[in-house]
């Protein structure tokens, strides 16, 4: 077993902090696939999740030096996810006003052999219709996030997490089943 | 909800096969190429010719004012010349 699978997250945390390039590597060998599922689930596009997952890992390593807890870092670093995730959608929201976009442009198909199962499929469809900030709550619950590490990362109060994850859900929900019959 | 369970494995499987092999080394060589130095340099040098530029037409702005002001002082005098001069005359 190698030295950095048995150290601690707060060691690597605090070794890549320091400049060590194998913590940082580790780190996001680490998290790579869960910040890609945190992506997909918010921007629900495929084709730019490997570049936005990327673009997270630099913002991370760029902003590291500045996590003071560094026994924070999973919170800290979805919260960095969700930043990035909403910032993305805000541009091509925006991009959209300045390009004429046709409605074919907008339902690319997915490439051949990457065909969703009908579950999926209505996941996708249901999440798509909350807002991305819903969707972002949503993501972090499914990450294992707890109300109080979601409150801090919206700047809010525990009671309103549970009241926006309430209805949010509900949404979700709704639009599931609708999807599913 | 056990089917909504299973969407969601499935989100995340799905995600984690968008992640092409060699991901993580491809991340490293982004983050050194972005903190090297000949980056910082190259960001130094656009910045020295941004301001170089500035300096140029702050300076050719200044010229053509002045240029201005002589012209139009040398007008006025010669009307101011004219003028007395007609005056002279009645």
């Amino acid at each position: 077993m190698d030295e950095s699978s048995t150290s601690s997250l707060g060691d690597r945390v605090r070794r890549a902090q320091r400049g060590d390039e194998a913590a940082m590597r580790d780190l996001i060998v680490s998290y790579q696939h869960r910040v890609a599922g945190f992506a997909y689930a918010i921007t629900g596009r495929s084709d730019s999740i490997e570049d936005l997952v990327q673009l997270v890992f630099i913002k991370m390593a760029r902003a590291l030096t500045r996590l003071n807890a560094p026994d924070q870092f999973e919170s800290w670093l979805f919260r960095l996810a969700r930043n990035t995730c909403i910032d993305y959608l805000r541009r091509q929201k925006l991009r959209r006003i300045f390009t004429p976009f046709a409605p074919e442009h907008e339902n690319v198909p997915e490439p051949s052999g990457a065909v969703d199962t009908e579950e999926l499929d209505a996941l996708r469809h249901a999440l798509a219709q909350l807002r991305p900030k819903d969707r972002a709550l949503i993501a972090l619950v499914q990450e294992g996030r707890t109300h109080a590490e979601i409150a801090e990362t919206f700047r809010t109060t525990v009671a309103a997490v549970k009241a926006r994850l309430h209805r949010a859900r509900e949404q979700l929900r709704q639009h599931y089943q609708t999807d599913e019959h | 909800m056990n089917t909504e369970h299973q969407a969601w494995t499935q989100l995340r499987e799905r995600a984690a096969s968008l992640i092409s092999p060699g991901f993580p080394d491809r991340v490293m060589r982004a983050i050194r190429a972005r903190s090297s130095p000949l980056l910082v340099a190259n960001f130094a040098m656009c910045a020295a010719t941004a301001a170089l530029c500035l300096v140029a037409v702050a300076i050719y702005r200044a010229r053509l004012s002045t240029d201005e002001n002589d012209q139009n002082l040398a007008g006025w005098s010669e009307i101011s010349a004219q003028a007395d001069e007609f005056g002279q005359g009645l």
